[in-house]
């Protein structure tokens, strides 16, 4: 009997890990378990509603459910629906690949005030996840703290005009959100200069397309590293750009100390500079875009702490882990590719030299996975999404778990 | 016809659709499928068609599985007299300055080797609403009949 490997989490680094599993062991008996009732995680609800282009990878993982005999276990959470051990149990190999998605915080007080949110707060509420809070009044001035991808795709959503969001698959509540916003000016920060900035380039670039927009960059600086004179060069380029209503602001090298306000809510944000002195910028709200942690349901720091080899992602015999969940949450979409083909080696070869073992039951140790959301089910929800979708729009996303079961577990209408 | 196909890739697009060409192809055609990165300079044969499909990364770049293959033939910078290429490439017009910039470097980096193009360069957007290989298969089609003119049938 082929050996079976579990999965946790189906986004694009476990799908890319069942990818260069079955490319190599084509009759492995593979499942991809993921919390939600959906698959693909960052893709679907991290990459931004404006960047479908990005979302292609899907065609690749579609195919290891359609041909190449993948597996969906939708809405079961392993560490509570199932407990990791009796995972372990079922199958030769587990992989933990479940991402980080609960927002790492800034530290500093004052973060408890009304208008201060963090940036996976707003972006599952923008790509309407399931479990994300309603979307805040943000006010007329905000300013986002952080320089990374995700910083960008928040100021560059808040930024667009509504035209500007079509072909997207942003929903209807968030696209009128963003309409009737009446934000006036966007100020981003980094703690590091400009050179450090961890966004790429082509999104700086992709900034100079946006119509409504006036934008300034102060004080980008200079540098010797190729990689932060392209940053600083993208940054030149943007200077100056539009004369819209919509003011932006790049600011480097300035660290927050202190978030202030009145009756409880943010009104103003203090820097300290790197020559020590303090500077303050006004706001109606303030979003942190600062990385991303564990949401601590599977003890990720204890299986780090006591992985055998954590660099090659190994946490224990038949215990493994890749992608963000292995290396924090450093990296993009093919970053993880990598990652995950060579742990996809790793574990063939593992597979290979271990003892020959009794044949491990794999997914039918859990007849009640018989109520998981297969990916048939995925599929009756993903043509309903398109199916529903507006004019300018590519998909309108079911943004609760209940519309999504009723939808996975229709009944298909029998002929008479 | 005897077509080498490679693939230069970052998140596997570029591979997937190179290996749906082959499909589509190797009914009929002699076709070895590899990456980019596992294709030396001087494997070029002015016996066989080489189908390329390139994606772009970054800022305009070639995409990482291209990049060694780029580096070494710039490198040992061999004459490609003789040899023949057809390219497709994959971009995203969401980053329109550099769109498909990965596929046009390659293209222009073989040609000023001495190889010689065959067919047009075709791009898909992914950004678009057409599918990858709806634009890729008859391009595939129509430049292998290309190319038994230029090399000759039982090449």
């Amino acid at each position: 009997m082929s050996r079976a490997v579990a999965i946790v989490g189906s986004g694009p680094s476990g799908c890319y890990l069942a990818q260069a599993l079955l490319k190599a062991t084509p009759d492995l008996r593979l499942d991809l378990v993921d919390r939600l009732p959906v698959p693909y995680g960052l893709v679907r609800y991290g990459v931004a509603a404006d960047h479908q282009g990005t979302k292609g990878v899907i065609r690749q993982f579609e195919r290891l459910f359609e041909r190449q005999g993948a597996g969906f276990v939708g809405n079961v959470a392993v560490g509570e629906d199932v407990s990791l051990d009796d995972l372990r149990e079922a199958y030769d190999a587990v992989v933990l690949a479940a991402g980080l998605s609960a927002d790492q915080a800034l530290g500093i007080p004052g973060e408890e005030l009304e208008g201060v949110y963090r940036a996976g707060r707003l972006t599952r509420a923008l790509y309407e996840h399931p479990d994300a809070e309603p979307l805040p009044g943000l006010g007329r001035r905000v300013v986002i703290m952080g320089n990374g991808n995700v910083a960008i795709d928040l100021l560059r959503l808040l930024a667009k005009t509504p035209d500007e969001l079509a072909g997207s698959d942003l929903g209807p509540g968030p696209s009128a959100w963003l309409a009737a916003s009446g934000i006036e000016e966007i100020e981003i920060v980094g703690r590091s200069p400009a050179a450090a900035a961890k966004f790429d380039a082509v999104m700086i670039r992709e900034l100079a397309k946006l119509a409504g927009v006036a934008i300034r960059v102060v004080d980008a600086g200079a540098s010797d590293d190729p990689e932060g004179a392209k940053t600083i060069a993208a940054l030149e380029a943007i200077d100056g750009h539009g004369s819209g209503s919509r003011r932006i602001t790049f600011r480097f090298g300035l660290t927050p100390v202190e978030l202030a306000g009145a009756d409880g809510r943010v009104g103003e944000i203090r820097f300290v500079d790197g020559s020590g002195d303090v500077t303050s910028l006004p706001c109606s709200a303030f979003i942190t875009a600062i990385g991303f942690d564990d949401e601590g349901v599977l003890p990720r720091d204890a299986l780090l702490g006591s992985a055998a080899d954590r660099e090659a992602g190994v946490l224990a015999p038949g215990l493994y882990a890749t992608g963000w969940f292995r290396r924090g949450p450093q990296g993009t979409i093919p970053d993880n590719r990598a990652d995950a083909q060579l742990l996809a080696a790793r574990i063939l070869a593992d597979l290979e030299t271990g003892a020959a073992p009794a044949a491990k039951p794999g997914r039918d140790a859990f007849p009640e996975w018989a109520g998981a959301v297969g990916y048939q089910g995925w599929k009756r929800i993903d043509a309903a999404e398109i199916a529903a979708a507006p004019e300018n729009r590519c998909r309108v996303k079911i943004n609760s778990r209940d519309a999504m079961l009723a939808l996975a577990f229709q009944e298909e209408e029998c002929p008479r | 016809m005897n077509i080498m196909l490679l693939y230069g890739t970052e998140t596997g697009n570029a591979e997937m659709l190179a290996e749906d060409i082959m499909a589509e192809l190797e009914g009929e055609h002699a076709v070895e499928c590899r990456n980019l990165s596992d294709f030396a300079p001087d494997e070029f044969d002015a016996g066989r068609l080489h189908m390329i499909v390139c994606s772009t990364y970054g800022d305009g770049e070639l995409p990482a599985s291209a990049q060694p293959f780029a580096a070494a033939l710039k490198a040992a910078s061999p004459s490609l007299s003789g040899v023949h290429f057809a390219i497709f490439g994959l971009g995203d017009s969401e980053y329109e300055e550099t769109f498909n910039f990965g596929s046009k470097g390659l293209a222009e980096l073989l040609a000023a080797h001495g190889a010689k193009q065959v067919g047009e360069r075709l791009t898909h957007d992914a950004s678009g609403s057409d599918m990858a290989e709806d634009l890729a298969f008859p391009w595939a089609a129509q430049t292998v009949a290309l190319a038994e003119e230029a090399i000759g049938e039982n090449a």
